[in-house]
């Protein structure tokens, strides 16, 4: 676009308005796919399978969808923030463990909670520092991270699932406001919080603001290491509120809970819930959605008898593709 | 632009560089002092005898890392390659003559589906061979249904076939990574690697073609990963369902161990052997010291964070020309 | 008949809103060493960016010998015998001498690379030069000035008949200068057409024969050295016009010290850099590329670490001793790249308006920012520097550059700073944008913030500031003050003083 000499400025932006507008309304659409997506797949469900749109169903899958819809939140931060987390699904294992064992030693149910959230806070804020102030890469700190909490399970645990017995712990957490279960209550709860802040609170602006450009950021007066930080140790709390649910929900704690698909999960569901890689954009409400749908999935997978194999299958191509989609999206735009 | 002047090659630099080293011969030396059976000359050669499988497979990662980016399929690919070549000389009495090539094919042909994600649809490569590894590892288990699946005798004599004390696939293995270490000290493809590495714009800049050079070295990493798979099967006599796991994490620790910056541009192969050497050791030391099989994990995630922070402070302290030229300013600057 | 071997004819470039090149011409012949001159932003690197191939000319035709040429990527430059050697060394840090200079012409054998013929070759090359290098030395090893005779080796590798050098001597020292200068005299004897990039005027008498100087784009005149002065060259650099237009600045009301900075040093890049600012004073720092202007206002700002030296800011009341990394809660920093450190480009432009003021746009409610008031402050700073848009949603990334420039500025207007930094505020704008800009500025202080102005307009920095400080080389060394005479201010920049 070359302008001849002499022009004054109001040409020139007159010309960039127009596509500015046409640009807005592509960027919203992508913005709402993962809804549509979602959408479009419980009619689908809806139609073919029996019972689907009833309370009771509807209830479950939401469910099922609690403890990976938490660590879907906790994952979002870390990536608008521009970073990543793989380890949250170790680490929700390696403290639901340590909470079991002390349950089963006697413990009281509430301090084994807090144990739990409190140990998975203490990994994340290892990561957290790792990359924030010791400036390593994410991805291969976390990845060192999942596997050293994978380790670590396994060694405390010697493969053997700890048993959650104590009552009090599961009546407490699996009980039921109105036939509503309480991690379901829990989830929407904190989903919209959550959002909210992350939307509207001057942290989370500093977060999307570190995600988008950390340069600028850091120019305009941010502390980005701090932010970068508090993400880590963000994902790290709502792995701990993950250990909480899921082993009142199995009855046990073991190493599996962690194991390779559920990080697979955790990112999918982000990433398809409009949560990009690259940092900056996303929100948790979208994080859930995703978890929902890829709880749903996994669902429908089961049901018609696909290993658990091709799901991993499916679930790694879903998000080499969004992704592919995001980078491709990213150039063009440019 | 005022720049530094020339930096001396510091205590500091030297540490960084060979620190391992030194942490090598200390560990010798505990593990030489407070067990029984280390110092054994048996022993000795049974480090060796582990080594070599790690030594082939983990070549082509650290091919990958030099150009800056990174490849967590390896244990996929491994195992996908060694599955199906196990698979067709157990069950369909394929000979081996065709059976290997067949299992390097797969090697290089997942290798080249992960380069091509990462040249022509330009997705990241964390994500990508993320993305891959689950989606490999899903296909071998779908395609196996999940059995261990044998291997001929012959292999098995071979897996533990030896020349006096020595195992014979140690110097295989060696003689391999000598031919790699020409590959990248004596081709033009080696050098293009490490130009890449240095800097991607300012190699492109320069003529180097640069999506091509990463597309072959995925490849490779896919190729050199199915051999070391095979040497991998004959040792431990068969591919069982876990095959494969954690080897990714493995070859990075021993790359980073041996000096290969997870940044890119840097690295040779003689302190690679070293750095595989290494980790060998500390893990075989551990089974002396009593420690538990799942302690592994743990170790090896302690040891790659204390290599991957060196790894950090070497590429902050060294003021990397890691930078774009310049575009020219859509200005009238200059 | 002598005809020149290389002519450029009538080149004119057009960026977005600003005519770089308005019609050049331009002349070299072999075994010349020709200076190009100029201030900044009068279109030197642009005109020979057109000739390497980096960018294309709108208008104009290259003829070498004779022949016209298509010269439309580096490639087709590198084919006609061009080489340039950009300020920007293109190196590899980790690879050895000879890698770096031969890396896509290994001599081969079989895919194998013949080393030991690369290092014969590479000697030669380099001694060609008269440097001794050793090719198995690591680059990251050497001096930056080493470096430099790297890449120049490298860029005569291919035989060129034309070399472009761009700022080459702002990283050598003065051996390497004067290795430097052998080396262009030794090119000259080869018969090379030498094109030589500069501000620095004395480099310029000492190593060149013939001088072009462009001033706005076009070519403000010229000649042999040996016939011209300092004074000539200077004042066709700035114009013949003494007196420069005014932008209505009015008297300044300038008050107490607000900011002090002490002894400021950065090994390489700063050397005790100590000056005042003043409340209600503009403050122009001055200086040519490389001077380390923007790296001083990075370091007081605390984006670049500093090895020595204090800074003392106002508050309430009293000069207090401060940490660079808390200047950002008293300093408003307008950066040079608003691209890449200025703007969130995807975001939109609400939301890069209020980024430096969000903790006073909290909601006395809860603890969430107050949407309407973001919006309302939005809306009247948006206003205020009359910034073209078409909804405050809309994402920064599509406004002009002028415009983005205003968002940046609105940002801080609404933080509201009693200091500010602005690193080039208007580069890059066409003349009616930067002409708002510069009366906010001038408002600014009138309203009694503290500026510190870095920009290579010298026409802006005589409208605007009331006091100057010269830059070269990190170290400060001149103060002039109101009223200094442009071509002194040149002069001082130039390092003939």
């Amino acid at each position: 676009m070359t302008s001849s000499g002499g022009l004054g400025s109001e040409s020139v932006t007159q010309v960039q308005i127009l596509p500015a507008m046409r640009r807005l309304s592509g960027e919203q659409i992508v913005r709402y796919i993962p809804s549509i997506v979602v959408g479009i797949a419980a009619i689908a469900l809806g139609l073919f399978v029996p019972d689907f749109f009833t309370a009771r169903n509807i209830i479950n899958v939401l469910m099922q969808s609690s403890a990976l819809g938490l660590m879907a939140i906790g994952v979002t931060a870390v990536l608008i923030g521009g970073g990543i987390d793989l380890s949250i699904p170790s680490v929700m294992a390696l403290s639901g463990i340590f909470g079991a064992m002390y349950m089963r030693a006697g413990g009281h149910p509430v301090l084994a909670g807090l144990i739990m959230v409190a140990v998975a806070t203490l990994i994340g804020t290892i990561n957290g520092f790792a990359v924030a102030y010791l400036r390593m890469i994410p991805f291969v700190v976390t990845l060192s991270m999942m596997y050293v909490a994978q380790g670590a399970c396994l060694w405390v645990t010697r493969a053997i699932s700890v048993p959650v017995t104590n009552p009090a712990f599961v009546d407490t957490v699996m009980a039921k406001i109105w036939t509503i279960p309480v991690p379901v209550i829990f989830l929407l709860l904190i989903t919209a919080i959550v959002t909210v802040l992350i939307g509207r609170s001057l942290h989370g602006r500093w977060l999307y603001a570190t995600g988008t450009n950390i340069r600028a950021a850091r120019v305009s007066g941010i502390l980005t290491a701090r932010v970068l930080f508090g993400t880590y140790v963000f994902s790290g709390f709502f792995a701990g509120l993950a250990a909480i649910v899921t082993t009142a929900r199995l009855l046990s704690a073991a190493a599996t809970m962690g194991e390779e698909g559920v990080v697979l999960s955790v990112i999918s569901s982000a990433v398809v819930g409009g949560v990009s890689i690259y940092g900056g954009v996303g929100s948790p409400l979208g994080a859930v959605i995703g978890a929902l749908f890829i709880t749903l999935i996994t669902n429908s997978m089961n049901l018609m008898h696909v290993s658990y194999y091709a799901t991993l299958v499916i679930k790694g191509l879903i998000i080499v593709t969004v992704v592919a989609l995001d980078s491709l999206r990213r150039r063009y735009k440019r | 632009m005022l720049r530094s002047s020339r930096r001396q090659l510091s205590i500091r630099d030297f540490v960084l560089s060979y620190g391992f080293v030194i942490a090598l011969v200390l560990v010798f030396i505990v593990y030489a002092v407070s067990t029984k059976h280390f110092l054994k000359l048996t022993n000795l050669m049974a480090i060796l005898h582990t080594c070599a499988p790690t030594l082939i497979f983990a070549s082509g990662l650290a091919l990958v890392l030099m150009t800056g980016k990174l490849d967590i399929s390896i244990g996929s690919i491994i195992f996908l390659a060694t599955a199906t070549g196990g698979a067709l000389m157990t069950r369909y009495n394929v000979s081996p003559w065709i059976a290997f090539p067949v299992m390097m094919l797969i090697g290089a042909v997942c290798g080249a589906i992960n380069g091509f994600v990462v040249t022509v649809l330009k997705v990241n490569p964390f994500i990508t061979t993320m993305g891959s590894m689950f989606v490999l590892r899903g296909i071998a288990l779908t395609v196996t249904t999940g059995v261990l699946v044998g291997i001929p005798d012959f292999l098995t004599d071979f897996g533990s076939a030896r020349i006096g004390p020595v195992f014979v696939d140690f110097p295989i293995a060696l003689v391999f990574v000598f031919l790699v270490y020409l590959l990248h000290t004596r081709t033009k493809f080696g050098r293009y690697i490490m130009a890449i590495g240095n800097g991607e714009e300012v190699a492109r800049r320069l003529g180097v073609r640069v999506e091509r050079v990463v597309f072959v070295a995925f490849l490779l990493s896919g190729l050199f990963a199915s051999m070391g798979g095979i040497l991998s099967m004959a040792q431990v006599g068969g591919v069982s369902l876990h095959m494969g796991v954690g080897l990714e994490f493995t070859g990075i620790a021993a790359c980073v161990i041996g000096g290969i910056s997870l940044f890119g541009g840097e690295g040779s192969f003689g302190r690679y052997v070293l750095g595989v050497l290494t980790l060998a050791v500390i893990e075989n030391g551990l089974v002396h010291m009593g420690a538990s099989v799942y302690a592994y994990p743990f170790v090896r995630g302690g040891i790659i964070f204390i290599a991957m922070y060196a790894d950090t402070l070497k590429s902050l302290v060294q003021t990397k020309v890691k930078q774009t030229i310049e575009e020219p300013e859509p200005t009238g600057v200059g | 008949m002598n005809r020149p071997f290389l002519r450029m004819v009538g080149i004119k470039k057009w960026f977005p809103g600003v005519q770089a090149l308005k019609g050049v011409d331009f002349e070299a012949d072999q075994g010349e060493v020709l200076a190009l001159i100029g201030a900044n932003g009068a279109g030197k690197t642009t005109l020979m960016n057109v000739l390497g191939g980096v960018i294309q000319a709108d208008e104009g035709e290259i003829y070498i010998q004779g022949e016209y040429a298509d010269i439309r990527t580096p490639l087709d430059a590198a084919e006609h015998g061009i080489a340039f050697v950009h300020q920007e060394m293109a190196l590899m840090p980790t690879l050895t001498v000879a890698e770096n200079m031969y890396i896509t012409r290994f001599p081969s054998r079989l895919g194998l690379i013949n080393y030991k013929a690369t290092k014969e070759r590479c000697t030669q090359a380099l001694a060609r030069l008269g440097i001794g290098l050793d090719p198995g030395t690591k680059l990251q090893h050497l001096s930056p000035g080493d470096r430099q005779m790297v890449e120049i080796a490298r860029a005569l590798l291919s035989e060129p008949q034309i070399i472009i050098l761009d700022e080459p001597t702002s990283s050598l020292t003065s051996r390497e200068k004067a290795r430097l200068f052998e080396v262009i005299g030794s090119l000259k004897q080869e018969g090379v057409a030498i094109i030589y990039i500069t501000h620095l005027l004395d480099e310029v008498f000492q190593v060149c024969e013939r001088a072009i100087v462009l001033r706005d784009g076009e070519v403000a005149g010229g000649g042999i050295l040996k016939d011209l002065t300092y004074d000539d060259v200077v004042r066709l650099m700035i114009g013949g016009k003494e007196i420069s237009p005014h932008f209505g600045r009015r008297t300044a009301h300038i008050g107490d010290a607000v900011l002090y900075v002490e002894g400021l040093s950065r090994r390489g890049v700063l050397q005790n850099v100590s000056f005042t600012l003043h409340k209600g004073e503009i403050l122009g720092l001055w200086g040519l590329l490389g001077s380390g202007r923007t790296e001083l206002a990075r370091a007081i700002i605390g984006l670049d670490p500093i090895d020595t030296g204090r800074i003392q800011v106002r508050t309430d009341g009293s000069m207090k001793a401060i940490h660079p990394q808390e200047a950002k809660n008293w300093i408003g920093m307008i950066t040079e790249k608003r691209r890449e450190e200025g703007l969130l480009l995807p975001k939109s432009v609400k939301i890069n308006v209020s980024l430096a003021n969000l903790p006073a746009l909290i909601s006395r409610i809860w603890p969430l920012i107050d949407d309407k008031r973001e919006t309302e402050l939005a809306e009247k700073f948006v206003n205020r520097l009359e910034i073209v848009i078409s909804s405050l949603t809309q994402p920064v990334a599509t406004l002009s550059g002028g415009n983005q420039q205003k968002v940046v500025l609105a940002r801080w207007l609404q933080r509201n700073p009693p200091i500010y930094i602005m690193d080039e505020p208007t580069c890059g704008l066409d003349v009616g944008v930067k002409a708002e800009i510069r009366k906010i500025i001038g408002e600014l202080a009138d309203a009694g913030a503290a500026i510190l102005l870095i920009s290579s307009d010298i026409d802006e920095m005589i409208g605007l500031s009331d006091r100057f400080l010269v830059m070269n080389r990190g170290r400060i060394v001149a103060e002039l003050s109101a009223g200094s005479p442009k071509d002194k201010l040149m002069a001082a920049a130039a390092g003939v003083v």
